[in-house]
């Protein structure tokens, strides 16, 4: 007999003494040979798994364990292959019933005395409580697509339903990134217009002239090029929502024409001799103080007290830092499903660079950080050499990731200038000397404007 | 009637939730060869059943499936044979000779003694042996 065998021998020598401790452990454990075949199965692998330990013993541990991950990405060959245990991961068995019971598992190479490979241990647990627990909790803190334990938001998702049943205007206000227009698609969900058609359109990004014919549309030779009639969003939102975004933004002249269409519920397309009748329910947002706007004569009272028919005051992040965990982990979950990746969570030297941030982005920059944080992270944990400079601290440079392109660079920049001027895009344009159209255009093309995150 | 197998490496792929990769043969032929690979494009239940009849798939041979998944291609009309394992050429041999319900055949921990040994619709053991009874369903 070699060495390699006696010492394999001896490991398995004791069945008796090994099975009696092994099932007194509540989690499931088993061992594998060099060909991934079961040498030893507990008791509670027998019960997570509904195989009997007869059966199990010399089967292939793939047959047995019928996990999602064991032709593809297998934790106990990996370990066997770079010698790293696996811990903690979190995949899904499949019964002989079909049932599907989440587990987490963790692998370890089995080594003799003389450090030579026997194979390898796998231990599992039966985690079906945790994730109904996991989404028990992320149900209570969720509202449509908005989630938050926030006092303030969960005031909302109390009022939210009655004031998408009503019909009345809705004006939004908020900082940039902090969910306006998830709020207003929420109102469209819940209330009896959601079969018909939820439009936006964002009022600071386009010119007025341009603004008017997309709002209202135009009819044939109402303007040179214009060959044929163009629908207007109005026309487009018939019996849904008209989703107002930067209502702010809105020029004097689009403000009045607004507040007309408002009014006598119709309006007229460019070039058209008729008013049309419309059936439309306005949601309006801002990122400004339009009281303030009013009171500085840049926003027209009436139109003010129009569209001011129900306010939702948004919080901004960093009034709401008890989210930031929450929404990390459900962008965690969100760009996993979208990349097909695996990444288990943020280790908490990251998690509280992200708590001190100011966040003057909002969500949509969270939503950025981690995205970015996910090309940067090749292991199971994000950690904080994955997050920008501008967040983890400038000085520590050993932290710090440099901008890997120009367009990295630009949104960096972008994003400072945005912080320096407290999101506010018009005089960040202003300040950077560019039209904002112009701004709105370069943050969409780095995937930072409105939407985007 | 085609006949598809959920494979991986040529073997019967063991958990069909997470397989992607299908063979397809005519379930009267002589041989495999002439089969046709197949990539889902969905992973959900309702694409996949979708996509199985698409593909004119009247049977299906595969390892573990959940439920779900099996409660949207039994709906389409196919016939199942889950909790299935072996290499693919003696799999298709088995199941022209009708020799499915071996013990050989069987995942471990999904077969149940005797006749009552059928699946079910809901809960259960299962066997991949006989139509109807063992492990598979007609709707």
């Amino acid at each position: 007999m070699t060495d390699e065998k006696r010492g394999r021998s001896e490991f398995f020598s004791h069945p008796e003494g090994q099975s009696i401790i092994l099932d007194s452990i509540a989690d499931g454990v088993f061992t594998v040979d060099g060909q991934w075949r079961i040498t030893s199965f507990n008791r509670a692998a027998e019960e997570i798994t509904g195989v009997p330990r007869d059966e199990a013993i010399g089967q292939l541990c793939k047959d047995v364990l019928k996990a999602d991950i064991c032709e593809k990405s297998c934790c106990l060959r990996a370990t066997m292959k770079t010698g790293k245990p696996v811990v903690g991961k979190q995949v899904y068995i499949i019964d002989a019933a079909g049932n599907k019971t989440p587990i987490s598992i963790s692998t370890a190479v089995l080594r003799d005395k003389k450090g030579r490979l026997l194979g390898a241990v796998e231990t599992f647990r039966d985690i079906s409580v945790e994730e109904d627990l996991r989404k028990e909790i992320s149900s209570r803190y969720s509202f449509e697509d908005i989630i938050s334990k926030n006092p303030q938001m969960i005031r909302l998702f109390d009022i939210l339903p009655d004031i998408a049943e009503g019909g009345s205007t809705v004006l939004i206000e908020g900082e940039s990134g902090t969910g306006k227009e998830l709020v207003a698609r929420a109102i469209h969900q819940l209330s009896p217009r959601r079969k018909q058609p939820f439009v936006a359109v964002n009022c600071g990004a386009l010119p007025d002239t341009l603004l008017e014919s997309e709002l209202f549309g135009y009819k044939a030779g109402a303007f040179t090029d214009a060959k044929r009639d163009k629908p207007g969003r109005f026309q487009l939102a018939q019996n849904g929502t008209l989703f107002l975004d930067e209502a702010g933004e809105l020029t004097p002249a689009t403000q009045v024409k607004l507040l007309r269409v408002l009014q006598e519920k119709t309006y007229e397309p460019l070039g058209a001799t008729e008013s049309v009748a419309h059936n439309v329910r306005v949601i309006a947002a801002t990122n400004k103080n339009l009281e303030t706007e009013v009171r500085e004569g840049r926003f027209r009272e009436d139109l003010y007290y129009r569209i001011n028919v129900f306010k939702i005051s948004l919080p901004p992040l960093r009034e709401r830092r008890e989210d930031i965990p929450l929404l990390t982990d459900h962008f965690i979950g969100h760009f996993n499903l979208l990349q097909k990746k695996n990444i288990v969570g943020i280790e908490a030297e990251a998690m509280s660079v992200l708590m001190e941030y100011d966040w003057p982005g909002n969500i949509r920059e969270l939503a950025n950080i981690i995205e970015r944080a996910f090309i940067l992270c090749k292991g199971d944990f994000i950690e904080r050499k994955h997050l920008p400079e501008n967040i983890s601290g400038a000085g520590d440079a050993a932290c710090a990731v440099p901008a890997r392109s120009l367009r990295d660079v630009e949104a960096q920049f972008l994003l400072s200038a945005l912080r320096e001027n407290n999101g506010n895009r018009a005089l960040t344009a202003r300040k950077l000397g560019i039209h904002k159209s112009t701004l709105y255009r370069r943050l969409k093309a780095l995937g930072l404007g409105p939407g985007d995150g | 009637m085609r006949l598809a197998l959920s494979v991986h490496k040529g073997n019967i792929s063991t958990v069909f939730d997470a397989a992607s990769d299908l063979l397809i043969v005519d379930s009267s032929g002589e041989a495999r060869a002439g089969g046709l690979s197949y990539r889902f494009v969905a992973s959900d239940p309702a694409g996949r059943a979708a996509e199985l009849k698409d593909q004119g798939v009247g049977a299906l041979i595969c390892g573990a499936i959940s439920r779900p998944m099996e409660t949207h291609i039994a709906s389409r009309g196919i016939v199942l044979y889950p909790f299935v394992r072996g290499g693919v050429d003696e799999i298709i041999d088995a199941y022209r000779a009708n020799r499915l319900d071996q013990a050989n055949f069987f995942l471990p921990g999904c077969r149940r003694a005797g006749p009552g040994g059928q699946r079910r619709h809901r809960g259960g053991g299962c066997s991949p042996g006989r139509p109807g009874r063992g492990g598979r369903f007609r709707f």
